[in-house]
């Protein structure tokens, strides 16, 4: 297989170059945007104390005039100069103060002017000027917003009402100029390459720049400069933090004592040109650290590996089997001992490979003896095995009888279990149909009782019926004595009304009486006639009961009979079942013996099996073992046969090296 | 092989990388808050008192009880000098905390060196932004913009919204941040919503009641037309007002405001003088105080107090409008 080699010196440049190169990288980023934060930082702390110095001055120069003013305001409303006085007052502070340059005037509510004698001030229109507007806001002097004044200048005036006391309003005013407050502005800039200019926050009117001509214009109207739109922006936003606008730095700050702002700014690129200038150094610097490493890198390595190619080739010798090279060791270091420890290995390698030889030689003819040996001892056991397996199949077939019989028991056992649950059902039954047959022939024998009972009591009544008989025969004859008495009755009444009509009137009572004594013997003989009759029924009927009672009296004495019979038939019953019974219980106890002997047959017959199966597991063992066998000394053939083929080989091998 | 084991050496390397970031970021984690304010000493200055720097006084005080934090109050001083003294000795005594209401704001970074170490309140007399800083030296107080917005609103609402308007302004003592922060305020309100004012007078009355009543006068006779006269604090409102009536004006229509919600402003408003004024609330911002003060020892930042600006410079405490509906309830 053929390899690429590299060289170590460009695998450790390939390493340590890319973590040099990125370090350095990172070394200049970090540097580069740290400065630029601190310098950015330093920048907007000295623009906020230039302009913060800038803005006292401003408040120092507006306070010490205004406070001049306010002076002047003062000694005035103190003096209180009548009219004619006031011109040559003016006249006395006119030129004293240079910030003013037309000195001081006076306005008065009714239109009039008054200023000194040499002042260029005029206004045709007093009380409808701006600095006279202003001026009636305040009693205090105080400044104004920027205006245009008659002579075209942009002034503000410091202007307020004269408290003298009198009822017409007087405004005393002075003016200083915007240049005059532009000269500060740009003047007093503390930071180089910064500018500045100030704003009126009443009408956002720019009252000093650098640029002429934006002063007294409007800050939101001059739209097309970007760094003025987001100045006022900023101011009408009340938002005065420095900021950055338009590649400029800003800061802000109010002038105190009026609604001035004062804004000023430091294009970024002017802050941070330093920076760029470090970053490209500390680039150069980093290039050239590089190149020296890469140098240094290569000169290193070339002096302490050279030794290393002598022993690589010395190992490339070994790797194609020559062990008869001589390796160098001068070397003092590292490399020096891993050409010493190499010519040691080359050493020892030499000896090991003489005694492999020998020992090879020797291994092939014992591995040819043991090949043989195995041969033999593989045919033996395979007809051990064949053996074996004979043995085993007889075992098999006898283990299959044994099984058999056992089954054979095992049924026969169950079926004599379920012939005796069976008898024993019927002994059951058969206590049952005992109970129930004696208790027939104690229900007959009361029957038998009670029918002698009813026998009794039906001769009874057939002789109360005679009784009856004797007694409505005796009716009868009374009767017929009534009959007679009622016959002769009746004679007796014929004979008494046959006298009473004898007797004429005195008998007709009489003859009355004799007349229904005949009707009574009338209905009596009527009545015993009637009574004879019924008798005469009634002893039909007797008879026909006595008939009848005589018949039932029969019947009953042949079912007595019939009972007597069966009481007789229940008792023979009964003798046979008891008899039955004995039978039974005889029977359940052979049933009983049986099933123990066919029980002990089953468990007999399941023993044996199990031998057999025993048996039979062993020979199967021992086939396998037989198969084990033949198959070990299968593999033991095969390896001896493959060792004397290794051994073979190892010598071949070992040959190849040159001792 | 070759690949693994460079992939490994750049494993290391970030990981030596990472971990070295996180020594240099570090990893600076504060300790829990308590709202308690036990150990927490406060040193409380004062200029000679008025009512409101009595209420003040008061509100500190009290408000320091029931935080449980203990509040020394120094001899109210009558100059700068005995502040400067004041508080060097509050530092030697061993205060952890100083609030200082400034004889003069002028001289807040004198007040600052004498502090030493230890953090200031500043509370009534706001100093200049520059002479803050966050978590250090605060300000306790109400945002003097506010109160300007709540007078223009109110006299702009109760003209009916004109988009033109002829204003009248009494200023305090001219400098006073109050003043200047309280008339840029409504100028600034009216140029946010468009309306067009004529300033017709717009001067300083020192805060004075008799000074703004006299100046008034001097204003009428200027015979402008005025719609509302807006002044920066009550006892100037006063003055005008009375000015008002005493010739003849009718205040019910001409609104004339004030700031501060002072007995007399509020009696004044009851009287149908002054509409409206604005209630600084002395309560609140004495309670603000020693609440920054508890945050500013125990946790070293004022996060989490109630009215902290973001950049912790300021803790606001609102401003309340008063008229006359709401007059009776500020006594």
């Amino acid at each position: 297989m053929e390899r690429k080699t590299k060289k170590i010196s460009s695998k450790l440049l390939a390493f340590i170059l890319p973590v040099v190169v990125l370090t350095v990288v990172a070394l200049v980023l970090i540097a580069a945007t740290l400065s630029r934060k601190r310098m950015t930082e330093m920048a907007t702390e000295t623009l906020e104390s230039s302009i913060s110095n800038q803005a006292d001055n401003i408040e120092a120069w507006l306070s010490e005039n205004l406070e001049y003013f306010s002076t002047v305001k003062h000694m005035m409303e103190a003096q209180n100069p009548g009219p004619d006085e006031i011109v040559p007052f003016l006249d006395s502070l006119y030129g004293f103060n240079s910030n003013s340059p037309n000195g001081f005037y006076l306005g008065t509510a009714d239109g009039k002017l008054y200023k000194a004698t040499e002042s260029g001030k005029n206004d045709s229109d007093v009380t409808g000027s701006t600095w006279f507007k202003q001026g009636i806001s305040r009693i205090a002097m105080a400044y104004g917003t920027a205006y245009k004044n008659d002579l075209g200048q942009t002034v503000i005036s410091a202007t307020g009402i004269l408290n003298d006391g009198s009822d017409v309003i007087k405004v005393l005013g002075a003016d200083v100029t915007l240049d005059k407050i532009s000269i500060i502005v740009n003047s007093a800039v503390k930071m180089k390459g910064a500018s500045s200019f100030l704003v009126d926050t009443n009408d956002y009117k720019i009252l000093a720049h650098r640029d002429v001509n934006l002063i007294g214009v409007n800050l939101a109207s001059a739209g097309s400069d970007a760094l003025l739109a987001g100045a006022a922006k900023s101011i009408m936003d009340n938002d005065l933090s420095s900021k950055e606008i338009d590649g400029n730095m800003v800061a802000f700050s109010s002038i105190t004592g009026t609604d001035w702002v004062l804004v000023s700014y430091i294009p970024t690129n002017v802050i941070l040109k330093s920076v760029s200038q470090m970053g490209i150094l500390l680039f150069i610097v980093g290039a050239v650290a590089i190149i020296l490493i890469i140098i240094l890198i290569l000169l290193v390595v070339r002096r302490v590996i050279a030794p290393l190619t002598h022993i690589s080739d010395n190992i490339a010798a070994m790797s194609e089997g020559d062990f008869t090279i001589k390796v160098d060791s001068s070397s003092n270091d590292e490399i020096g001992l891993m050409g010493l420890k190499v010519s040691e290995f080359v050493a020892s390698m030499r000896n090991m490979l003489a005694s492999i030889s020998d020992e090879s030689e020797k291994l092939k003819e014992e591995s040819d003896n043991s090949d043989r040996v195995s041969k033999t001892m593989y045919e033996a056991s395979q007809s051990q095995a064949d053996a074996m397996k004979q043995l085993n199949e007889t075992v098999d077939q006898l283990a299959l009888a044994v099984n058999d019989i056992a089954q054979n028991a095992t049924v026969l056992a169950g079926v004599v279990a379920d012939t005796r649950d069976n008898s024993d059902k019927a002994h059951d039954s058969m206590k049952e149909t005992v109970d129930i047959s004696q208790k027939g022939r104690a229900d007959m024998e009361q029957l038998s009782v009670a029918m002698s009972g009813i026998s009794d009591a039906n001769e009874k009544l057939v002789e109360s019926i005679n009784k009856v008989g004797t007694a409505s025969e005796e009716i009868t004859n009374i009767v017929a004595i009534i009959s007679d008495i009622a016959e002769e009755t009746n004679l007796l009444s014929l004979n008494a009304s046959i006298e009473a009509a004898r007797a004429g009137k005195a008998g007709r009572g009489f003859a009355v009486v004799a007349t229904e004594i005949a009707k009574l013997a009338q209905t009596s003989s009527e009545n015993a006639n009637s009574i004879s009759k019924l008798v005469e029924e009634i002893r039909k009927l007797i008879d026909d009961a006595v008939s009848q009672a005589s018949d039932s009296a029969r019947n009953i004495k042949e079912n007595s009979e019939h009972i007597h019979v069966a009481v007789g038939t229940f008792g023979q019953i009964y003798g046979n079942i008891q008899d039955t019974n004995t039978l039974i219980e005889a029977m359940i106890k052979d049933i009983q013996k049986v099933e123990d002997v066919s029980a002990n047959v089953a468990a007999i017959s399941e023993e044996q099996a199990a031998s057999a199966d025993e048996i039979l597991a062993t020979s199967q063992n021992m086939v396998e073992m037989a198969n084990d066998i033949t198959r070990s000394s299968q593999d033991v053939a095969d390896n001896s046969h493959e060792l004397a083929g290794t051994s073979q080989t190892l010598t071949s091998y070992v040959q190849k090296f040159r001792i | 092989m070759i690949k693994n084991t460079s992939i490994k050496r750049l494993f290391i390397a970030v990981l030596t990388f990472v971990f070295i970031s996180g020594l240099l970021t570090g990893c600076g984690d504060k300790g829990g808050s308590s709202a308690s304010g036990s150990d927490v000493r406060v040193f409380y200055t004062t200029p000679v008192l008025d009512d409101f720097k009595g209420l003040l006084l008061n509100a500190i005080k009290d408000n320091g009880t029931k935080y449980g934090v203990a509040v020394t109050v120094g001899e109210p001083c009558s100059s700068v000098d005995e502040q400067v003294s004041q508080i060097r000795e509050a530092v030697s005594s061993g205060y952890s905390m100083i609030i200082c209401n400034p004889v003069d704001v002028e001289t807040v970074l004198q007040l600052e060196v004498a502090a030493g170490d230890l953090p200031v309140i500043f509370i009534n007399s706001q100093p200049e932004e520059d002479k803050l800083e966050a978590n250090k030296y605060m300000y306790v107080g109400s945002n003097e913009n506010d109160a300007a917005c709540f007078q223009a609103e109110y006299v702009w609402n109760k003209l009916g919204k004109p988009s033109k308007m002829n204003v009248a302004i009494f200023q305090g003592q001219p400098g006073h941040p109050a003043s200047q922060a309280r008339t840029k305020g409504v100028k600034d309100y009216f140029k946010k919503n468009n309306v067009d004012v004529n300033y017709v007078f717009n001067d300083t009355a020192y805060w004075d009641t008799e000074k703004a009543h006299d100046e008034f006068l001097i204003f009428l006779k200027t015979g402008q037309p005025f719609d509302t006269v807006i002044c920066n604090n009550d006892s100037m409102a006063i003055g005008v007002a009375n000015a008002m009536q005493e010739n003849g004006y009718d205040t019910a229509k001409i609104p004339v405001v004030g700031v501060d919600a002072t007995d007399g402003g509020c009696q004044s408003i009851r009287d149908g003088g002054m509409q409206f004024t604005v209630y600084q609330s002395a309560v609140g911002q004495g309670a603000a105080a020693i609440e920054t003060s508890i945050a500013l020892v125990k946790k070293g930042s004022a996060a989490g107090v109630e009215g902290v600006t973001d950049d912790a410079l300021y803790v606001w405490v609102p401003y309340v409008p008063v008229d006359n509906k709401n007059v009776n309830t500020f006594k």
